[in-house]
């Protein structure tokens, strides 16, 4: 219980310097935090919704519901494959349990993803849509999103000690799986046999739960949540241990 | 205290003499190994200041490191028992980005502090650092003396029973100095261990009693600092 608690004290405070690092400080620090999903979602929302003009029913909304736990994802990656080398003066000066600074880059990007959410609640508005009972299920597929950008985040900081300069590479395969995924349109507008392959991407159970519950207003199908969830504990199977082998030689390395 | 038996720490380079992990070196299939230290053993019961003296690539740095748990053994057996304190590079555990305040808030809790004792420390380490206004500015704008000041006293916020310092309290100023070689005094007094390294003998004389003289990372010789330090003169004006 002891040690919960100093774990929970440290991923605190290394989140806590992250966020300093991520949004600096002063009064534009909230506006920052707040306008920035906008910015990185809003190039996607105003090329389906208004430049392509697709057909569909809330196409913003629908996108919306794909691009915000893809964000939290892709961010999460990108913050982690730095975090390793950002605390290089603390990695040599002092031991301590570097075994949360994967996580903490999870929490870090978490902040932006609750920002992130309120694209959903604005394309909810703009389209009339409002949440049904289905919403209850939210907290669940946020976990799931969460536990999947952890895995990940442990895959990420690993790769970016290894190889580095291959940053902008796994970004843009981490960006492939949103195209290769049912990121632009639903799952449904997919032909049968590309929807079987579809399936095996971890990114397209999440996008599809977070659709049925603020699109269609129903609950998740089983997959959507078990699949994404089976994925992220085989990555966390691989790299965990990985990771705490090799956290040895970080000081070594940075 | 402090054990080390038949100590090894081991470095991984890539084709390209890189440093790597031992995985990220399979992975680009590395070109070599080289031991930064080897056969590292002495050991203090505490209540003593040890200066390890040497030349540059020697060793001193990897066995400051491994006694603060930075490095992890690769062979042998290193037993540290007390609350460790270290001051082991001029960036002094500091994010640049970070406020001197923000990152003393940081390095106390993982020295160790809770996060509310860590945040009722603050005044105290602004006090001791002698920073003044400058403690609420980012690091990046400090001189290496100032990180210096700040990192040793949120290291001192923790009060440890073992300091380590490799050469970055050379980088301090004289007034400074002698705060840390005071409060060394006091740790060593307490039954506490002081293990610094640095080119500054006159300093290391007036902290420590032993000399570990270090080799190519092995030691070369151990004992009364008095006996050791000369010989090693010698040595270095015997090259010269």
């Amino acid at each position: 219980m002891r040690s919960l608690r100093r774990n929970a004290e440290l991923l605190r405070a290394l989140t806590e310097a992250d966020l300093r690092y991520r949004y600096g400080r002063g009064p534009g620090r909230f506006l920052r935090w707040l306008l920035e999903p906008f910015a990185l979602v809003g190039v996607y929302l105003v090329l389906v919704t208004f430049v392509l003009n697709r057909p569909g029913h809330a196409v913003g909304l629908s996108l919306a519901a794909a691009i915000v736990p893809f964000q939290f994802v892709i961010l999460t990656v990108a913050n982690a494959m730095e975090a390793i080398n950002v605390r290089r003066p603390i990695l040599l000066n002092m031991r301590f349990q570097r075994k949360l600074i994967p996580l903490s880059s999870t929490v870090t990007e978490s902040t932006n993803f609750i920002a992130s959410f309120f694209v959903v609640v604005v394309m909810m508005a703009a389209y009339h849509v409002a949440p049904t009972p289905a919403i209850g299920w939210l907290p669940l597929i946020v976990l799931v999103n969460f536990y999947l950008a952890a895995a990940s985040a442990y895959a990420a900081s690993l790769l970016g000690l290894w190889a580095h300069e291959l940053k902008p590479f796994l970004l843009s395969f981490v960006r492939m799986l949103f195209f290769l995924g049912p990121g632009l349109v639903p799952l449904a507008a997919a032909s049968s046999r590309s929807q079987e392959i579809l399936r095996f991407n971890p990114l397209t159970g999440l996008f599809e739960a977070y659709r049925s519950i603020v699109l269609d207003g129903q609950a998740p199908a089983p997959w959507m949540l078990l699949y994404p969830l089976a994925f992220a504990s085989l990555m966390l199977l691989v790299f965990v241990p990985l990771y705490a082998s090799e956290q040895s030689q970080f000081a070594k390395v940075v | 205290m402090i054990r080390l038996d038949g100590v090894g720490v081991r470095f991984h380079f890539d084709r390209h003499q890189k440093v790597m992990t031992p995985v990220g070196a399979r992975l680009r299939r590395h070109g070599s190994t080289k031991w930064g230290v080897r056969g590292l053993s002495f050991e203090t019961a505490g209540g003593e200041g040890i200066a390890l003296i040497g030349p540059s690539g020697s060793g001193k740095t990897s066995t400051l490191r491994l006694l603060a748990q930075v490095y992890w053994p690769d062979e042998g057996r290193l037993v540290v028992r007390g609350r460790v304190a270290s001051l082991l590079s001029v960036e002094a555990g500091l994010l640049h980005l970070l406020t001197g305040r923000e990152n003393a808030a940081l390095l106390g809790v993982l020295g160790g502090l809770s996060r509310r004792g860590s945040r009722r420390a603050l005044e105290s380490v602004r006090e001791r650092s002698k920073l003044g206004d400058a403690f609420d500015q980012p690091v990046s704008t400090y001189s290496q003396g100032m990180r210096a000041r700040l990192g040793f006293a949120v290291a001192d916020e923790t009060n440890p029973e073992i300091l380590l310092l490799d050469e970055v309290h050379e980088a301090l100023d004289h007034q400074f100095r002698a705060i840390v070689e005071e409060r060394a005094r006091s740790i060593v007094e307490a039954g506490g261990v002081v293990v610094a390294s640095g080119h500054d003998h006159e300093m290391l004389a007036r902290l420590c009693t032993r000399a570990i003289w270090m080799q190519d990372g092995q030691v070369r010789e151990s004992g009364r600092f008095d006996e050791v330090q000369p010989r090693y003169l010698e040595a270095v004006s015997a090259l010269a």
